[in-house]
């Protein structure tokens, strides 16, 4: 039976080589050979800015919003620095659902919430950051209301009103690549404009990494300028982060699969709402599985027996297990909702969930995983990671808040609202009273050139075409979401040739394709994570499903995985007891 | 194509500033907004929601095809 399931190496290389020669060719023939640098760009041409602060927040999403507030309103000096807009980048702009539990009004006491998650999450989750969502979240939502949230589809409005009534300055367009250190400890960060030619160093006596999280670029979610750059700033810096094993199974509409608007039919133009408990287990791959055994078309639905015959005559397990309690096809369906975003998804025009009508093709959010798995390892609730000086918060912060599934529809984005406001506050108080000594020069011009390198090669390879070919390797079913170990080696060896001869020479020859090499770079990274992860964790569980080792293993897998950098550079990995905190790396 | 077309730019640079993915550029001797990268467009079309005159047209279709995980 193995046999018939695994391919071999042989006819892998065919395969992806196949997918890749289809979408390079696409755009740019004869990819494969390094071109010209048009540009001749000097390093001289950048012009050079320090600034300085007390508490640097890096991202301006739900999470960076709070944290930059509750660090000013803690008596910190605050900067707010972006990639993109505030509330008009990340996930953030998307999301119209948020939780709030209300002692008040809720069923269900916050102790018994907590243990539904981690029935659901099968253990997975971390109950102290779940604990932290639910007692919090009201006062979150409470302020959000009162800064006009809800009141419109769009959220830099909405936002800007805190920032502004503080004074907290902002700067947009600005991508972080590096983090600053001085005697083990995080000093602020540097990063260059996408609207000058120009770096900037941020000193700071602590940072909080509210970056959100990534995906190879994926189609239909829009999660295309986040590629986990937080993450792998912190990990080449010396940091612990997890979570790259598990996969967030959103699906993507077949027709105009490119569009996250379409997928999403237009959920983006609704003003957001609240949800409140209804636990459930849902979006890990099942869909996946099943369009892996049976073929395409597929129909979604968390519960749907995946196992059933298909075109196949090979006889699969199961597959990914859903806890009994969760099953929808045991349950009768729950009364139809009024309000909230559940009535806004049966609204006319949505005819059901955004991004599941229709004919379903898989990959829409390939690379990123369950919202608040993945991301930087905390030693404790305020999202302080394993190296001082840094904190984390969102969706750049592994909380295991849900878990490796998704348990709560509007959990994610209170989930940054809570996390962003507590370690805004962390950061505050730790960098008060502390005295921090500059960064050397010698150590700002190395990251000066190292931000630069790709300007100033004259020859090297695109990142369009990197990415595609990542692409053409990592995002296809059977290798990002139905596991086995042979297939996640063979993806590793053509990663590890990214890694090591077209990252570093990777082109650029304007602002806009700097960033591009930068954020090429990062998800090379994440994919080596995510495929080493994958092959450790030899069991299955929520969204991670391995076809060798199709069941739970209670005996080995209480555990999160952690990754981090040793002296020589090369990626470890450990396992890190579900009930145990790390200490400071 | 994703974004299609701007026209009738007032030179607000929302659009700019509102899209995630960097595909508008400022052309600095005509100081209106240009689709500079549509290949990086991800259709989220924040940039015609943050448009203050509707000068922007966008479409669903995606200039390189996508890769997905199934078909
Ligand atoms: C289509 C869609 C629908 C969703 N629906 C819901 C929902 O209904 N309910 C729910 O709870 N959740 C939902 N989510 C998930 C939710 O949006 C996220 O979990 C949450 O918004 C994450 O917030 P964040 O602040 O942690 O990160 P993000 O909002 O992703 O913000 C990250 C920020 O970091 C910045 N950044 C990244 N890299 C850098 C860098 N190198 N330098 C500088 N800045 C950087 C980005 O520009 C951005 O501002 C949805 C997500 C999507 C995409």
């Amino acid at each position: 039976m193995q046999d018939n399931i695994e391919l071999s190496r042989r006819q892998f290389i065919g395969v992806a080589g196949g997918v890749i020669g289809a979408s390079a060719l696409a755009s740019i023939p004869l990819g494969a050979e390094t071109i010209e640098n048009p540009s001749d760009t000097q390093a001289s041409d950048f012009t050079i800015e320090n600034q300085h602060t007390d508490v640097l927040v890096i991202g301006g999403g739900m999470a960076g919003l709070f944290c930059a507030v509750k660090a000013h309103d803690a008596g910190a000096k605050v900067m707010l620095v972006s990639k993109g807009r505030v509330g008009s980048s990340g996930l953030t702009p998307f999301a119209k659902g948020i939780f709030c539990y209300d002692k008040a009004t809720s069923e269900v006491s916050i102790d018994e919430f907590v243990a539904q998650v981690s029935e659901s999450a099968i253990q997975t989750n971390n109950p102290v950051f779940t604990r932290q969502l639910a007692l919090h979240s009201y006062d979150r939502v409470q302020e959000l209301k009162q800064w006009g949230f809800f009141d419109s589809a769009l959220c830099n409005t909405s936002f800007m009103r805190p920032i502004n009534e503080r004074n907290i300055p902002v700067s947009e367009r600005i991508m972080i690549t590096h983090l600053l250190k001085d005697k083990g400890r995080v000093v602020g960060a540097s990063g260059f404009s996408l609207n000058e030619k120009k770096i900037i160093h941020f000193h700071s006596k602590s940072v909080v990494l509210c970056t959100g999280s990534g995906g190879f670029k994926p189609s239909g979610f829009p999660v295309c300028d986040l590629s986990h750059d937080g993450t792998i700033m912190a990990y080449k810096a010396g940091a612990k982060v997890t979570g790259k094993e598990w996969n967030d199974g959103h699906p993507g509409s077949a027709e105009n699969s490119g569009s996250c608007y379409d997928n999403w039919r237009g959920q983006i133009e609704e003003k957001p709402g609240l949800t409140g408990v209804q636990v459930n287990h849902h979006l890990g791959v099942d869909s996946n599985y099943q369009a892996y055994t049976q073929g395409a078309p597929v129909t979604m639905g968390p519960g749907s027996a995946p196992n059933q015959a298909g075109t196949s005559n090979v006889t699969y397990p199961q597959g990914p297990y859903t806890p009994t309690a969760f099953r929808e096809t045991d349950k009768p369906k729950p009364p139809p909702q009024e309000s909230g975003i559940l009535s806004m998804f049966r609204s006319k025009g949505h005819d059901g969930p955004p991004g599941m009508g229709g004919e379903q093709v898989g990959g829409s959010t390939a690379g990123m995983a369950i919202h608040k798995s993945e991301g930087l390892v905390p030693i404790d609730e305020a999202g302080l990671s394993t190296l001082p000086g840094l904190y984390a918060a969102g969706d750049a912060l592994g909380s295991y808040m849900s878990g490796g599934i998704y348990t709560q529809i509007g959990s994610s984005l209170a989930g940054s609202a809570v996390q962003g406001a507590i370690s805004g506050e962390a950061a505050a108080k730790a960098s008060l009273a502390l005295e921090i000594d500059a960064v050397s020069q010698a150590s700002l011009e190395q990251i000066e050139h190292q931000i630069l390198a790709p300007m100033l090669r004259k020859k090297g390879y695109s990142p369009a075409w990197v990415t595609q070919v990542l692409q053409g390797i990592m995002i296809p079913n059977f290798v990002l979401y139905v596991k086995k170990e042979s297939l996640l080696s063979a993806a590793m060896a053509y990663i590890s040739e990214l890694r090591d001869h077209h990252v570093p020479m990777l082109m650029a020859d304007d602002l806009h394709k700097l960033r591009l090499a930068h954020e090429t770079e990062n998800m090379i990274i994440t994919a080596e994570m995510k495929l080493k992860a994958s092959i450790m964790r030899k069991e299955s569980r929520c969204s991670h499903y391995r076809l060798d080792y199709p069941d739970i293993d209670y005996e080995n897998w209480q555990a999160w995985i952690n990754i981090y950098q040793d002296q020589d550079g090369s990626m470890q990995f450990e396992k890190q007891a579900f009930d145990a905190w790390p200490n400071f790396a | 194509m994703p974004i299609e077309q701007i026209s009738g730019c007032i030179a607000c640079k929302a659009c700019i500033e509102s899209c995630p993915t960097d595909v508008i550029q400022l052309d600095k001797r005509t100081n209106k907004a240009v689709i500079a990268y549509p290949e990086d467009c991800q259709i989220c079309h924040l940039c015609r929601l943050n448009c203050p005159v509707g000068a922007i047209t966008i479409s669903p279709d995606k200039t390189i095809p996508v890769m997905v995980s199934w078909r």
